[in-house]
């Protein structure tokens, strides 16, 4: 039977609302307003884990999101969320919470015999021990070492809850809510500035909620409460709660929004966490400090806190974590903790301070608690939880006192981590013993105790002055600010950075296990950098980011190598100031929405024709359709290929990028971006042109149609779109602003479809009847019109991908099904055939035209056998380049035709070429295979590929190797157009 | 980081791809040499730095932008065409 | 004669969620128009527009209209042209009543539309937009060319109720409205006629 450790009265939960909660199998009671720490420590449950390294027992340490010591997994199932901080866990009924890295218990850890062999564990211990045999570390040493070390583990299921994004812009952003980040809203939100103030906890009020303190006449948890229902008046100011600022970056401030973390599953559309985009013209950071720990022998062990915590669970949660308490100091903070300790019906063992003058006013705050000064403590016992401390007193006399809990404090250190994370370094400020931060972010103010602000009615005021300067920043008339009266407090502190004592390990950085001896050997062996020090210590590392343990351990490392604390500096925060999960990260974009999906006009009508669809960019298009009775792809291909070569296939096309050009200087225009000519294309024709990259290598191609005469239309592969629109964008606004050109995509406003085949021009003249001639004498290859049938506007091209008589037909995009579904019934008679990408590919492969697997931005104009169409009377884009000497090279490898000797032989993409007589290497390699294809025209595998002086090889036998998939056999190369060569088909 | 678009006002950097050293001009295109530097050559300077940037999902125009490219702090933006019909 | 059937882009528009947050209505037979200034025709192009529809050209990203048809600025000599009195061939009237000034684009079908209004429409918006839409800096009027969740929209704040029209890519409606029913099913979507 557990030990109530709650008071009978006080704190700010509600001792109404009761609320249950399990931790490591075993259920307790605990109320709203608890975090999972103070309701386990109101259950005399101190002991919550177990050691990074050493498997020590490990107690709650903190009160707050410094914590090192109480992480535990929340949750359990796809839900569970390893190395949550039990400090912050705000209390919620049914919880489940389980300890980490012990087994079977944290009461019984069989993993604690790491301890006897502590001394090997030290500082570059993996470096040293494991280096070899090298083949070692894969196999054995680092699983064994990620099994018994480390933290929490991750469930390795699908996390069934979502998270999303959102973005916020204002005046000031103020980070935290404690006395100064309060005052410091108000004075800004009254301005009437757009304040967003963030708070990381669940309730405002920060130390406001631990102290006792009298503010304008209230206690300070009213005054903190006042402040937040005025705030809440205020119709241009937000608070987010629960919300960490986690980074300041360029202009914007990122923060994390735990919506749903306090529930057990989140509400319908619920998220469970909200990533935040901030845009905040002005910034406080009014984060607060953290209480330094002290660095002594035997200062681990469960029952040993910061005193400023203690403090907290007396005075929010009404929990007293110990039965006698002592208090182990070298700040006035100590004393004034065993004050309220004293207060809330605690009793104080015993006040021991290390400096050797304390004023009498702080000293009365320990009331009758026996009490030394200059003295420190060098020893303490206990296993699973603290029995006694061994103090020394100024004379070197020791003595043992009995207590189960000592708090601990060495002054404070300002949280200025955001500060820092545009590249501005904390410096070391002598007066203050902190690192204060002057070269801050843009528009940032640091106040309050994370500007060494240390008393409340200092960080009051220094906060209210940092609001109204922002609101003024922001063009807002400065409001006569009423001031705040709050109680004194006295600050005074002296740092002291290392008491010895006894042999046992002093540690510096609970989190990692990393010992002041550790430091010590880390300086003596030559780390004497902090980043080092960092690095080969582990010291600051992991969840905490060593919130308790950095200041103390570069202290340390100062004394060791002589340099004073300002000289050694302290290691640069970077962004996330907290941990962020990557799925806030990733918002609604995860599985199929990773990226919006581009859907055609004819998908449905795909879909209903058993189409396999495959992602072209972000489109989805119809691969092929599965006819009955077919169960593989390639007959499904095959047949569709026959089709169209025999009768007549429907392709949908729309994804094409498709540009309209309009001006009086487009066919200049377009002479400068194509290889080729186009200012002397004819009104209702269409050209097929290249365009190059500026250093002379193929950036796409497509055919464009001139419409009427300032209106011209270009196609481009669906893939090169947004990369083709760029380019000409900068070409003309760059460029050649002077030419009136101007560009605008419609991809989106037509749906176009390829109709190919023999009986292509039966098919349109079925569909279009008497409202246009597709004859081959009014409508002839290359020809292009514009015209209505009704009240539709219809665009026809005569072109072809295929080979055979083909047209492209566009309609705008809403009547796309209708005109899809069309054509598959006036084609019904003809035997139309739809047809897929596999099927396309197929025919332009036999016809051999290039594609993305030739336009792969190393191939030039003259490789891909379009060296021809290269205008030498005009300048064009990538012309210079293009002529450079390598590029016009006749060893190039230039495009082929391949073809297998053993006609039964599968070609693959991508398989090497050399001549037969050679040694496959690198120096001998010719080129390789860039597109296959079985074709049913030639029933074999055929091939395209570049191969150097691919041309002058026709019919010459060569080898292609194929090591990856054990290929090595003989081609024949060919001529790459396999199919009616002379083109008598599409001029049909 | 927020870039402020002259005619879309301030707006996300991940609307605009980013293009480069817009101090450059192109060259005529006998000059080969010109020409080479003009394509690959580029100098790396610390500080201030004039760049393209196209705003791709916003108002489709080519921007030149000064900014500092150790502070990352955006001094002003034009838009291109302006400068270069100029 | 060829006879064919209409798909609007935003058939599979639905309601989702308990509440009222958003409405949203699809608009239906809007004619739409890129509109692109001529070279060195700024200035005779505004003049043609006070003429032919009394509207004073925006110059940034602004709308200005009339009851039936409206000018959105969304770039430099760029606007988008909505009419929706159902002109029959609006489109090839305005090319030809700006003919020689600007160069004009039909975009009817290019792009789906929706009206959004609603208490939580600001919120939801946000989820997607990285624009401030607060009336300070973006009243009504306001026009803004930007992306939700990698799609690219046009805003356009109608009213402070605030109501917006809004225009998508015809092949992302079915992604814009997962992310619109992700977004909006919290407080309420309601898919209204």
């Amino acid at each position: 039977m557990s030990i109530s450790r709650r008071l009978a009265s006080g704190g700010l939960i509600d001792r109404s609302r009761p609320l249950n909660f399990t931790f490591d199998g075993k259920t307790y009671g605990g109320y709203a307003g608890d975090t999972l720490a103070s309701a386990l420590l109101a259950n005399d449950t101190m002991l919550v884990g177990r050691s990074f390294k050493y498997h020590r027992p490990r107690g709650i340490f903190s009160a707050g999101p410094e914590e090192p010591n109480a992480l535990v997994t929340l949750r359990s199932g796809p839900r569970a969320e390893p190395n949550t901080k039990a400090t912050t866990i705000e209390l919620f009924d049914g919880l489940k919470a389980s300890s980490q890295n012990c087994w079977p218990s944290p009461q019984f850890d069989l993993r604690a015999v790491h301890q006897l062999a502590g001394p090997l564990l030290n500082a570059g211990f993996y470096y040293k021990t494991f280096m070899w045999p090298a083949a070692f570390w894969e196999k054995f040493y680092e699983p064994a070492i990620r099994a018994s070390a480390g933290l929490g583990a991750l469930s390795g299921l699908d996390d069934p809850d979502t998270y999303e994004k959102s973005h916020a812009f204002c005046d000031l952003l103020v980070i935290g809510a404690g006395p100064a980040g309060l005052a410091a809203a108000l004075a800004a939100g009254r301005a009437g500035a757009r304040v967003i103030l963030a708070e990381e906890d669940f309730v405002l009020g920060g130390r406001l909620l631990g102290d006792t303190a009298q503010i304008d006449g209230v206690s300070a948890a009213s005054w903190a409460a006042l402040a937040e229902a005025e705030l809440g008046t205020l119709p241009n100011v937000r608070i987010l709660k629960r919300t960490a600022v986690f980074g300041a970056y360029d202009g914007e401030y990122g923060a994390i929004e735990r919506v749903s973390d306090h529930l057990q599953v989140p509400p319908p559309f619920v998220p469970r966490q909200r990533l935040w985009k901030i845009v905040a013209r002005q910034c406080v950071l009014a984060a607060g400090a953290q209480e330094r720990p002290l660095v002594f022998p035997g200062n681990d062990r469960p029952g040993i806190m910061l005193a400023s915590a203690l403090r907290t669970y007396a005075n929010r949660f009404g929990v007293t974590p110990g039965r006698r308490i002592a208090i182990f100091t070298t700040s006035d903070y100590g004393w004034r903790s065993a004050f309220e300790l004293q207060k809330a019906g605690a009793e104080i063992a015993v006040v021991v301070d290390a400096r050797a003058e304390v004023s009498p006013e702080v000293r009365k705050l320990a009331g009758n608690a026996p009490q030394f000064l200059g003295a420190h403590v060098s020893d303490t016992s206990g296993y699973r939880r603290l029995t006694g401390i061994t103090i020394t007193d100024s004379a070197g006399k020791t003595r043992r006192v009995a207590v189960d809990t000592l708090g601990v404090s060495g002054g404070w250190s300002p949280s200025i981590g955001i500060a820092t994370h545009l590249g501005g370094k904390g410096s070391w400020a002598e007066e203050q013993s902190a690192f204060l931060c002057d070269e801050r972010p843009p528009g940032m103010q640091i106040a309050g105790a994370a500007a060494a602000q240390w008393t409340l009615a200092q960080a009051l005021e220094n906060g209210a002055l940092a609001g109204a300067k922002a609101a003024s920043q922001v063009g807002l008339g400065l409001q006569a600010q009423k001031s705040i009266v709050a109680s004194d407090e006295a600050s005074g502190a002296t740092p002291m950075w290392l008491f010895k004592g006894s042999r046992r390990k002093a540690f510096v950085d609970l989190q990692n296990d990393v010992t002041a001896t550790d430091v010590a050997l880390a300086a003596q062996e030559g780390f004497r950098s902090v980043e080092q020090l960092k690095r080969y210590t582990t010291l600051g590392m992991a969840t905490d980011q060593g919130k308790t343990s950095n200041v103390n351990g570069l202290a340390i490392l100062a004394g060791e190598i002589r340099k004073t604390i300002a000289e050694t500096g302290a290691t640069r925060a970077r962004p996330p100031h907290v941990p962020v999960a990557i799925g806030a990260f990733a918002g609604l974009h995860s599985g199929k929405h990773f990226k919006p999906t581009r859907l055609t006009s004819s998908h449905a009508a795909s879909a209903a024709l058993n189409a396999t669809f495959v992602e072209a960019g972000q489109w989805m298009r119809a691969q092929w359709f599965n006819a009955p009775g077919e169960n593989d792809w390639l007959t499904s291909v095959t047949r569709e290929v026959k089709a169209v070569r025999s009768t007549v296939g429907i392709c949908d096309v729309s994804t094409l990028g498709k540009i309209a050009l309009c001006g009086s200087d487009v066919g200049t225009f377009l002479d400068r971006v194509y290889i080729n000519t186009f200012s002397t294309l004819p009104v209702g024709k269409v050209r097929y042109g290249v365009m190059l990259r500026e250093d002379g290598f193929v950036m796409d191609d497509g055919t464009t149609a001139h419409l009427t005469a300032d209106h011209w239309v270009m196609t481009t592969t669906t893939v090169n779109a947004g990369k083709v629109m760029q380019h000409l964008e900068y070409c003309h606004q760059v460029l050649w602003p002077e030419l009136d050109v101007q560009t605008v995509s419609v991809t989106e406003q037509w749906a176009q479809v390829a109709v190919a085949g023999p009986k292509s021009r039966d098919l349109l003249q079925a569909l279009l009847g008497d409202a246009f001639d597709v004859s081959n004498e009014a409508f002839p290859y290359l020809a292009c019109a514009e015209f209505h049938v009704g009240n539709i506007p219809l665009r026809l091209f005569r072109v072809s991908f295929s080979g055979e008589l083909a047209y492209e037909i566009a309609v705008p995009a809403g009547y796309g099904e209708a005109l899809f579904n069309a054509l598959m019934q006036a084609g019904k008679p003809l035997g139309v055939t739809p047809y897929g990408t596999e099927a396309l590919s197929v025919m332009r492969i036999e016809k051999g035209h290039v594609a993305g697997s030739e336009l792969n931005g190393q191939t030039v104009a003259r490789d891909l056998g379009l060296g021809r169409m290269m205008s030498a009377k005009k300048d064009y884009i990538g012309r210079t380049m293009a002529a450079r000497e390598a590029l016009v090279d006749s060893n190039r490898p230039t495009l082929v035709g391949l073809r297998p000797v053993d006609r039964s032989h599968r070609l693959r993409n991508g398989a090497l070429l050399f001549a037969r007589d050679v040694t496959p290497a690198p120096d001998t390699n010719a080129g390789f295979i860039t597109s296959t294809a079985f074709s049913p025209d030639h029933n074999h595998w055929i091939g395209l590929g570049l191969l150097a002086r691919g041309p002058e090889r026709h019919g010459e036998i060569i080898r292609a190797w194929d090591p990856v998939r054990s290929g090595d056999y003989e081609l024949e190369v060919v001529d790459p157009v396999f199919v009616d060569a002379e083109g008598a088909r599409l001029r049909a | 980081m927020r870039i402020p678009c002259p005619y879309c006002g301030s707006r996300d950097s991940s609307e605009f791809s980013y293009s480069g050293d817009a101090t450059l001009t192109r060259p005529t295109p006998d000059n080969a040499d010109a020409m080479f530097d003009y394509v690959y050559l580029r100098d790396n300077p610390v500080g201030l730095h004039r760049e393209y940037w196209y705003h791709a999902a916003g108002c489709h125009a080519w921007l030149k932008v000064t900014r500092n490219v150790s502070t990352h702090e955006v001094i002003e933006a034009v838009l291109a065409h302006d400068e270069a019909a100029s | 004669m060829l006879d064919l059937a209409y798909i609007s882009a935003f058939s599979g528009l639905r309601s989702i969620g308990d509440g009222r947050g958003v409405i949203a209505r699809e608009r239906r037979g809007i004619a739409i128009a890129t509109v692109m200034a001529r070279k060195g025709q700024g200035t005779a192009l505004a003049a043609a527009v006070k003429e032919h529809f009394d509207i004073n050209l925006p110059l940034g990203p602004h709308g200005s209209g009339s009851v039936s048809t409206s000018f959105l600025g969304t770039g430099p000599g760029r606007w988008l042209v909505t009419h929706d009195a159902g002109t029959p061939r609006f489109v090839e009237r305005l090319a030809q009543q700006l003919e020689g000034l600007a160069s004009v684009v039909d975009q009817s079908d290019g792009v789906g539309l929706l009206r959004l209004t609603g208490p939580a429409l600001l919120d939801v918006l946000a989820k997607g937009v990285a624009v401030d839409l607060n009336t300070t800096a973006f009243p009504a009027g306001s026009v803004a060319v930007t992306q939700i969740a990698h799609m690219g929209v046009t805003l356009w704040k109608v009213d402070e109720t605030p109501t917006f029209h809004i225009a998508i890519a015809r092949s992302m409606a079915g992604s814009f409205l997962h992310w619109l029913e992700a977004s909006a099913a919290v407080t309420g979507l309601v898919a209204d006629g």
